[in-house]
């Protein structure tokens, strides 16, 4: 597995649970970046409702969250949320598309409920490209997204691009310097002709890029690495590709620990294969211990357990 | 951010049960299994592929040790070419850590999705784990995933934690003998205030895939396996353990029950054959009770283990400290799936007490004395959560709020490396 | 093996050897005790003048003897960042393993990355050329494996920035 998938596992193996066997459930799960979800039936067992809390809600709505999920899930929002969550949608199990296809793509996207919300910004700011590039005007505003408590995603559109930072953090020295190196092939990755129409991808340590260099409360310190992708119209041309650059774009700080993770996970199986070849080399300096058999009286052996 | 639950984490041989603190199940149960490229048979002849020079991207090397799959999925791709399924649990212990970690690796990024580094996390080990183990176990979570805290529980314990939840216990207490039985393999385990006495444990080889078997002989013998595509018949077999099997109190009795009134207590599976969607049904009859009875007479199935289950447990009892017997005696605790057998506990409760009591009469005859003992307290307990009851227990204890300071955080583990696992703090019991 | 590399892995293999003159040695500071002296430092007339042989400034070897005992430590190539933290870790990994590599030390003499303890116990119990043998081939390897943990790396870090931007041009 090398990219990670946009949709919930926990929400779609529930519901294809639930759709063919109802019963009472009331489970809380997690998604990437401290999103929480509880899917309960508070009242009957074929309504089940699933709710949300991000961290970032506030933001979100701010960008327009609210018209996004609606247009995803229309009637299913309730409109009172439930305590402690940002959002909470109801299913009803008996309105569910009986059609084995329709139903799946339903619950896909159930579990697309994160990633929607998260869209919210980045659809904007398409939209905004659309309308600076006919007008002319110079910028479009600075969207703040703090998904995480030390990291943010910064989206701002342009006439002829829509800008994404990701501010991440190392917590750990090896994952930043294991992160540098990451992030680095990001930037180098370009120059293969074959992605040559990818994002330009830029990666500045400590000094954040000039685009958000007047936010306030930005940290100058080590540990803090700037990524910049720049988004040309051709990245959000159509729907599909601009859904899919979305799915795509939300998940890079995850896609980055996940596999500075992995790498260290294989250094440790490699180095579990080197300690055994080592052991090797030593084993042949230890001299063969003469094991003569000892024998009592009688000619009983003494063994050693 | 207010903290994110804590992800339980039980790796069992056969299984691993997986979910977040505060639940009442487990949110994945799949094989404990990997399947990797490579042949299986060979397995580190040329140790971690090494990647050739950097630069090409159409062979993606350098990424091999991505391209596996776990649980359900490695058990479906068993069958492609160039994969080989591989089991890295052998006897509760891990075998493979190269395996397992990249087993943990997908687990929380692909079915889990969560951020390890916001996490606390519960593992569970089988009881008589080496720590060195234990503390491979912590270099490959707090180095590889940088999780926040981490807490190893011994199985057996979080069994008798998950006991709490029946109505019958009133102290919360972490002495007992934990009879846990699953797929391979039944232990019994005396645990004395949350440690295990590891000199009394006693194993059974009886289990889950024994009892599966013995069903499976008794309907071949009957003739009602003919209609089954031989294929089927093992999970065939299994399902009649699972949803018809009970315990019974006395097995002449109800071989007689069964033939007066054979309408009554036969019952019927339909199935459908999976490939040429042929439908067949057939009786279930004796083996309804005498499933779960290889555990009671153990002869009925296997030749060369034949100590009845009471006996087993009052063995181990006996092998135990005296001042903690009776407190093992009064708190049986039954975990795993193969202990889910209506009335199992009833039926152990009393072949255990006949055991205690004829003991306590001998000794009392023996002795001559007027006096006379008070006698002991027997008791076994069942409850609804048996099934998963050691996720089930660390879900509870991970929820509770003294679980964050019985952990070890990254900073303690940074400060003293991972001999920090040898030791841990029992907590949660009242007493 | 490039060609300072041969005349610096000589040095070592022929110090060590006469080193390695070891014979049994009980404590004079306590009775009935036997500590290697190297590590107990409880009388200067046993300890041995300390050696270190350097190939250059980053990669030396320090060799302390004593009449029962020879400490040996290795300082290992370490060019940038990433080497500095691979090497790191490939050695607190070896030392957690120390139990098994009898003759490892659990932590190095300060300023260098890795030391081995080699006690009388050890040279009679095992082949004396074989131990040196071990330990020079150890150097040659730790180097190299550095070198391509670091390789492994990058191409992975590669492969990862390709996909991931890949995915957008589909």
């Amino acid at each position: 597995m090398i990219l990670l998938e946009p949709h919930n596992v926990i929400i779609q193996t529930t519901l294809v649970d639930k759709v063919a066997k109802p019963s009472s459930l009331d489970i809380q799960f997690v998604d990437f970046d401290g999103v929480r979800f509880h899917l309960s039936t508070p009242e009957r067992k074929t309504l089940v409702q699933l709710s949300m809390n991000i961290r970032c809600w506030d933001e979100l709505v701010k960008y327009g969250a609210m018209e996004v999920l609606q247009r995803e899930y229309g009637s299913l929002i309730k409109s009172q949320a439930e305590a402690e969550y940002n959002v909470s949608l109801d299913i009803d199990l008996e309105q569910i598309p009986a059609d084995e296809e329709a139903r799946d793509n339903f619950i896909k996207s159930m579990s697309m409920f994160k990633r929607n919300a998260l869209a919210a910004p980045f659809e904007r700011a398409f939209r905004q490209q659309k309308e600076l590039e006919s007008s002319g005007q110079a910028q479009g505003e600075l969207m703040q997204v703090h998904y995480r408590d030390e990291e943010a995603i910064y989206i701002q559109a342009s006439p002829d691009r829509v800008t994404v930072i990701f501010s991440t953090v190392f917590r750990e020295e090896t994952d930043r310097i294991f992160g540098k190196v990451f992030l680095q092939e990001f930037v180098d990755a370009r120059r293969q002709p074959s992605i040559q129409n990818a994002p330009q991808v830029l990666y500045t340590n400590r000094d954040p890029p000039l685009e958000i260099r007047d936010v306030p409360g930005l940290r100058h310190t080590e540990d803090i690495g700037y990524v910049t992708f720049v988004l040309f119209p051709r990245h959000f041309a159509n729907a599909v590709i601009s859904s899919s650059t979305i799915s795509h774009i939300q998940l890079f700080r995850d896609y980055l620990h996940y596999h500075i993770k992995c790498s260290k996970a294989y250094m440790h199986s490699r180095m579990r294969h080197r300690v055994a070849e080592f052991q090797k080399v030593l084993n042949r300096a230890k001299t063969e211990v003469a094991t003569t058999e000892r024998k009592t009286v009688t000619g009983r052996t003494m063994a050693t357990r | 951010m207010s903290l994110l639950a804590p992800i339980i984490c039980d790796n069992g041989t056969g299984y691993s049960k997986i979910g977040f603190a505060g639940n009442s199940d487990p949110s994945f149960v799949f094989p404990t299994a990997i399947a990797t490229r490579g042949s299986a048979a060979q397995p580190t002849r040329a140790g971690p592929p090494i990647p050739s020079k950097p630069g090409n991207l159409a062979s993606k090397r350098g990424v091999e040790d991505l391209d596996f799959f776990i649980g359900d999925e490695a058990l479906a791709n068993a069958k492609t070419p160039g994969y080989a399924v591989q089991y890295p649990i052998r006897h509760g212990m891990i075998d493979n850590w190269d395996h397992m970690e990249r087993y943990w690796e997908q687990t929380i990024f692909k079915y889990l999705r969560a951020e390890p580094e916001d996490h606390y996390f519960l593992l569970t080990e089988p009881p008589l784990n080496p720590p060195e183990n234990r503390e491979q176990t912590a270099e490959i979570f707090f180095e590889s995933f940088n999780i926040k805290g981490l807490y190893i529980a011994v199985q057996a314990v979080l069994a008798l934690a998950a006991s709490w939840s029946s109505n019958r216990v009133t102290d919360r207490t972490l002495t007992g003998t934990v009879i846990d039985s699953g797929d391979g393999v039944t232990h019994v385990i005396p645990c004395a205030e949350g440690y295990v006495i590891g000199s009394a444990i006693k194993h059974i080889p009886i289990a889950g895939r024994d009892i599966s078997q013995f069903v499976l002989n008794l309907m071949r013998e009957r003739g009602e396996m003919a209609a089954v595509p031989a294929e089927d018949q093992l999970k065939i077999a299994g399902k009649v353990k699972e949803n018809y099997s009970y315990t019974c109190q006395d097995i002449v009795k109800e071989f007689r029950k069964y033939d007066a009134e054979p309408y009554k207590y036969f019952e019927r599976y339909d199935g459908e054959h999976s490939v040429t969607g042929r439908k067949y049904s057939i009786d279930i009859g004796y083996e309804r009770f005498l499933a779960p009875e290889i555990f009671f007479n153990p002869e009925i199935y296997s030749s060369d283990f034949l100590t009845p289950l009471p006996d087993i447990v009052d063995g181990v009892i006996q092998a135990s400290p005296i001042d903690v017997r009776r407190g093992l005696y009064k708190n049986i605790v039954l975990s795993g799936g193969s202990t889910m057998f209506q009335h199992f506990g009833q039926r152990l409760k009393r072949d255990l007490k006949q055991l205690v009591d004829r003991r306590l009469e001998a000794s009392a005859a023996s002795s001559g004395s007027v006096q006379k003992s008070s006698g002991v307290d027997v008791d076994v307990i069942s409850h609804k959560r048996q099934r998963y009851a050691v996720w089930f227990g660390g879900s509870l204890l991970a929820s509770l709020p003294e679980f964050y300071t019985s952990c070890h955080t990254k900073a303690q583990y940074d400060e003293i490396g991972p001999s920090i696992c040898r030791r841990y703090q029992i907590f949660g019991s009242a007493t | 093996m490039s060609n300072s590399l041969r005349p610096y892995l000589a040095v070592v293999r022929s110090t060590l050897t006469t080193a390695l003159t070891l014979e049994n040695f009980s404590s004079q500071v306590v009775e009935r005790h036997n500590k290697p002296e190297v590590e107990a430092r409880g009388s200067k007339e046993v300890l041995l003048n300390p050696l270190t042989i350097s190939r250059n400034e980053n990669e030396r070897v320090l060799i302390e003897s004593s009449v029962n005992s020879i400490r040996m430590s290795i300082k290992i190539k370490q060019a940038d960042e990433i080497e500095r933290i691979l090497c790191h870790k490939l050695t607190r990994f070896l030392m957690q393993r120390a139990e098994s590599f009898i003759v490892l030390r659990r932590k190095p003499v300060p300023g260098y990355d890795i030391s081995f303890l080699i006690t009388n116990v050890h040279a009679e119990t095992m082949l004396k050329h074989k131990v040196v043998d071990f330990i020079i081939q150890f150097m040659e390897e730790v180097d190299r494996e550095i070198s391509e943990m670091k390789l492994s790396l990058n191409a992975r870090a590669r492969t990862v920035a390709e996909s991931y931007l890949s995915a957008f041009t589909s």
